[in-house]
């Protein structure tokens, strides 16, 4: 989960990564209070999950006296489509110069890597790109509690020494918190010292309840049914309702529809063990999407009773025309169940939905 | 048969479990079946002194290993606990750890596999269906009746995706020597390069079929590594950017990962990309 960058700010500041003076508010006359411990040149930043947020108008300056009536501007606006609930209004910094430092999971080395970059800001994706050599990259043994000083040298370069506390404390957020990416861009020097003038931290998922982070995301109606049944639930924009087990399965299924020329719903992992029980609530969520008027349901695997499909099926009782396609034990039994009640049942995945598409169309 | 073959002895970590109960039969059945040892004891704290299936079980991992001969462990221990099981197995002297175990945070999965690379332990998983050697082991939870034995290898970021593939070649007519499922997390022991490198030293394999899926570059670091004949296909090609689908690796990050340009990468490298399932079969017979 990707928190926003005052919560963000919050965990580096317990980590002794200093953060310029600021405060979250969630209305716009709330600064007034704050602007003597601020100071009074005060940046404004929306507090929204948005990338390039400051080239969407995300952010905004003001001096003194004038900061309430900028934060009622930027509480008005929308975030690339996103309204703006809380700000997050800091001190400007005096910057001298900008760096970039990342710490991230590397799947190649199964062992956290460090980037870091003499340049920092709004650019640096592109640039890293457009020059490889302006980027350092340094993995370090997950063993490791420190980052190795040969390590943070090479990292370095020619950057200031004075930077080496803020990466290693960066890495304590990153290994303690179970991050799957910590990032500081830019990282700052001013007059005043080191400072993380942005912060972006994301939580591994798994990972959540021991670090007692409550998902405080908006979920839908249909999105909260999926999670208390404990299905993997994506909603797409198109007719075809799709139910699969197992996340490979689930998504080639989704490929193969778009491959015919036809367009998904949405993605429904019913997860391992399908019983009638979960396969009728998988059921009834997709069928309760609007616009849905054919789903497929394509299960897979050793363990899959199809009759206990076939009957989950039959319980769920929507209207949406159904076409199953399903491979396990018991798949006769299933089968006549599934006729006997009119529903097709097909002998592979390409025929079901070519099927589905004929209804769909 | 490049992790092991019918007298590889395994163990089942939280046999005891409800997973661990069930699949250590369907392990043992298909032992049976082609003659194999299957396996011979089981690790389960606080549980030494049961039976499961007639399996013994043990307080730890290396108390079995005191009575018994074994390489293996298959790891069905719950997501909290599951690195410490992979630490302890790779420490008693087990040398191939098997993760089925789904939702074990990432840090854990990054130590234990580092720990367990110290005691020259490979690690398959987390979050893997295990491997098959039709004709000679299972070590996890493939459905062994859709597999048959011949020569083409399979590496699958997948589980019932991979039993579809493996469903589509046998029933065309084309045997396999191993299939293995690497895992769903964004990290997993073995990857795509790692199993590349022990097919290419296995004699019965002579191509290999890659199931990717969106998230990461590893397909194509892989498909970089081998001179074996491969054919791929990469799952996820209608996914949308920043939304996790259902595995905790299967995730389109900062633009990189989506599964086109993985396809394209992997295609301009000069091997065949399936576009469904259902071509694989084809585009095999192809290369070999």
């Amino acid at each position: 989960m990707k928190l926003l960058e005052y919560e963000a700010k919050e965990i580096f500041s317990k980590y002794g990564i200093p953060v310029p003076k600021g405060v979250f508010i969630r209305a716009p006359e709330e600064i007034t209070a704050h602007l003597p411990d601020i100071g009074d040149a005060v940046v404004l930043k929306a507090q929204v999950d948005v990338g390039g947020r400051g080239k969407a108008g995300g952010v905004l300056f003001a001096e003194g006296a004038e900061a309430a009536g900028t934060a009622r501007e930027l509480f008005s606006r929308e975030i690339r489509g996103v309204p703006v609930r809380g700000i997050l209004a800091e001190e400007k910094l005096s910057i001298e110069h900008e760096y970039y430092v990342s710490i991230a999971v590397d799947r190649s080395s199964r062992q956290p890597v460090i980037l870091f970059a003499d340049a920092g800001g709004v650019d640096i994706e592109s640039a890293a790109l457009a020059d490889g050599s302006a980027v350092r990259r340094a993995v370090v043994s997950p063993l490791l509690r420190e980052i190795p000083a040969f390590l943070m040298r090479y990292l370095l370069g020619g950057a200031p020494k004075e930077l080496a506390p803020t990466i290693n404390r960066l890495y304590h957020v990153f290994r303690e918190k179970d991050a799957m990416l910590a990032e500081i861009n830019p990282l700052v020097t001013t007059p005043e010292g080191v400072y993380a003038a942005d912060a972006k931290l994301i939580i591994d998922d798994n990972a959540l309840a021991r670090q007692g982070i409550a998902v405080n995301r908006d979920l839908s109606e249909r999105e909260r049914e999926a999670e208390k049944h404990g299905f993997s639930y994506v909603e797409l924009d198109g007719s075809i309702g799709v139910i699969g087990n197992g996340a490979g399965l689930t998504m080639s299924t989704l490929d193969l529809i778009e491959y015919y020329q036809g367009r998904a719903a949405n993605f429904l992992d019913v997860g391992g063990g399908a019983d009638q029980e979960r396969v009728m609530h998988a059921v009834r969520l997709v069928a309760s999407m609007p616009g849905v008027n054919v789903i497929v349901v394509n299960l897979l695997g050793g363990i899959t009773r199809c009759d206990e499909v076939a009957k989950g099926i039959i319980a769920a009782d929507v209207s949406p025309t159904i076409v199953v396609r399903m491979a396990g034990t018991n798949e006769e039994e299933g089968r006549q169940l599934l006729a006997e009640r009119g529903y097709r049942m097909l002998e592979s995945m390409d025929a079901a939905i070519r099927a589905a598409l004929e209804v769909s169309a | 048969m490049i992790y092991g073959d019918k007298d590889l002895g395994v163990i089942v970590q939280n046999i005891t479990g409800r997973q661990g109960r069930f699949h250590t039969e369907l392990m043992n059945d298909y032992a049976r079946e082609v003659g194999g040892r299957g396996v011979i004891a089981g690790a389960a704290p606080g549980k030494g002194g049961q039976e499961v299936y007639g399996v013994p079980v043990y307080n730890t991992v290396r108390e079995a290993l005191r009575e018994h001969d074994a390489a293996a462990s298959v790891i069905f221990v719950p997501a909290m606990a599951a690195a410490d099981a992979i630490m302890e197995a790779a420490h008693a002297g087990i040398e191939l750890a098997v993760v089925i175990t789904e939702h074990i945070p990432v840090h854990d999965t990054m130590k234990a596999i580092a720990y367990a690379k110290l005691h020259d332990c490979t690690v398959i998983g987390p979050n893997s269906p295990g491997l098959l050697s039709p004709g000679e082991c299972k070590l996890g939870i493939m459905p062994a009746h859709l597999a048959t034995r011949g020569g083409v290898g399979v590496i699958s970021r997948s589980g019932t995706l991979t039993y579809e593939v493996v469903d589509e070649l046998t029933r065309a007519g084309i045997g396999q020597s191993t299939v293995v499922g690497i895992g769903g997390d964004p990290v997993v022991g073995q990857t795509f390069v790692d199993v590349l490198a022990r097919f290419e030293d296995d004699p019965r394999t002579e191509a290999v079929v890659i199931i990717g899926e969106v998230g990461g570059n590893l397909e194509e670091e892989g498909v970089r590594s081998t001179d074996l004949p491969v054919v791929a296909y990469v799952a996820g090609v209608s996914a949308p950017p920043e939304k996790r689908m259902g595995h905790a690796g299967a995730i389109i990050e900062g633009g990189e990962g989506d599964a086109r340009s993985k396809a394209r990468r992997i295609s301009a490298l000069g091997v065949p990309v399936a576009s469904r399932p259902s071509e694989i079969p084809g585009l095999i017979r192809g290369v070999l």
